[in-house]
């Protein structure tokens, strides 16, 4: 799965840390979704959508190799 | 919300504070057969067999306090360090426990299988002996291992 939480961050000039905080998780797992490695529960994604004011499917896209 | 069987996070500096000395001690103990005479004792058997295979149900039983002592001590100490809430706890977080207790198993099991073809008569119970904390003690390796793996500098963009 694909995300532009990165994207986001920067276009609202946000720093992980503060992103961290506003979403209630640790900084360690901002930065784990943004490199790919860490797929957030569906309660975590919303609260990332809401923070940046986008839709889910905006912030998270699918992949050929989720459906595998 | 769901319920994720932790302990608060100010349980685990408890737990380590009581897991790591009792480990060194237990193997101290073990090692030099290291057995106070002030901690021999009398508790209540279920059922006891000795060496000779004698059997008895519910007698009580003479014998010294230190392995029962820190036998608990390790089991209260190793579940409350592995599984009290961290300070920054999160479903990622969660997410690195669950697969760490996974690899532990794996492990765990591994390694006895391994000592169940090579181990024999009194060996083996030296293994079984040890067997009886390591699931916890893989655990609690892997899981600081993979936490601070996330800290690490080199992880980061």
């Amino acid at each position: 799965m694909k995300n532009n939480i990165k994207v986001e961050r920067a276009k609202q000039n946000i720093t992980q840390a503060e992103l961290a905080i506003r979403v209630e998780v640790s900084r360690q797992t901002i930065n784990a979704m943004e490199a790919g490695k860490y797929v957030p529960s569906t309660v975590l994604a919303l609260k990332l959508a809401k923070i940046f004011k986008v839709e889910v499917s905006e912030l998270f896209q699918l992949e050929a190799s989720d459906w595998k | 919300m769901q319920t994720h069987f932790l302990f608060p996070n100010r349980y685990k500096r408890i737990g380590a504070l009581i897991f790591f000395p009792t480990i060194i001690l237990g193997l101290f103990s073990l090692i030099f057969n290291w057995e106070p005479d002030w901690l021999n004792g009398k508790l209540p058997g279920l059922f006891t067999s000795d060496i000779f295979s004698n059997k008895s149900t519910f007698t009580m039983v003479e014998t010294n306090l230190l392995n029962e002592i820190l036998g608990l001590l390790t089991i209260v100490g190793g579940i409350l360090f592995g599984f009290s809430k961290e300070n920054e706890e999160d479903e990622f977080i969660r997410q690195i426990r669950t697969e760490s207790l996974v690899w532990a198993i794996y492990v765990n099991y591994g390694v006895l299988a391994i000592a169940m073809l090579f181990f024999f008569d009194f060996a083996f119970l030296w293994v079984m002996i040890f067997n009886l904390f390591t699931p916890l003690l893989f655990f609690i390796i892997r899981f600081r291992w993979s936490l601070a793996q996330l800290k690490n500098p080199s992880y980061e963009e």
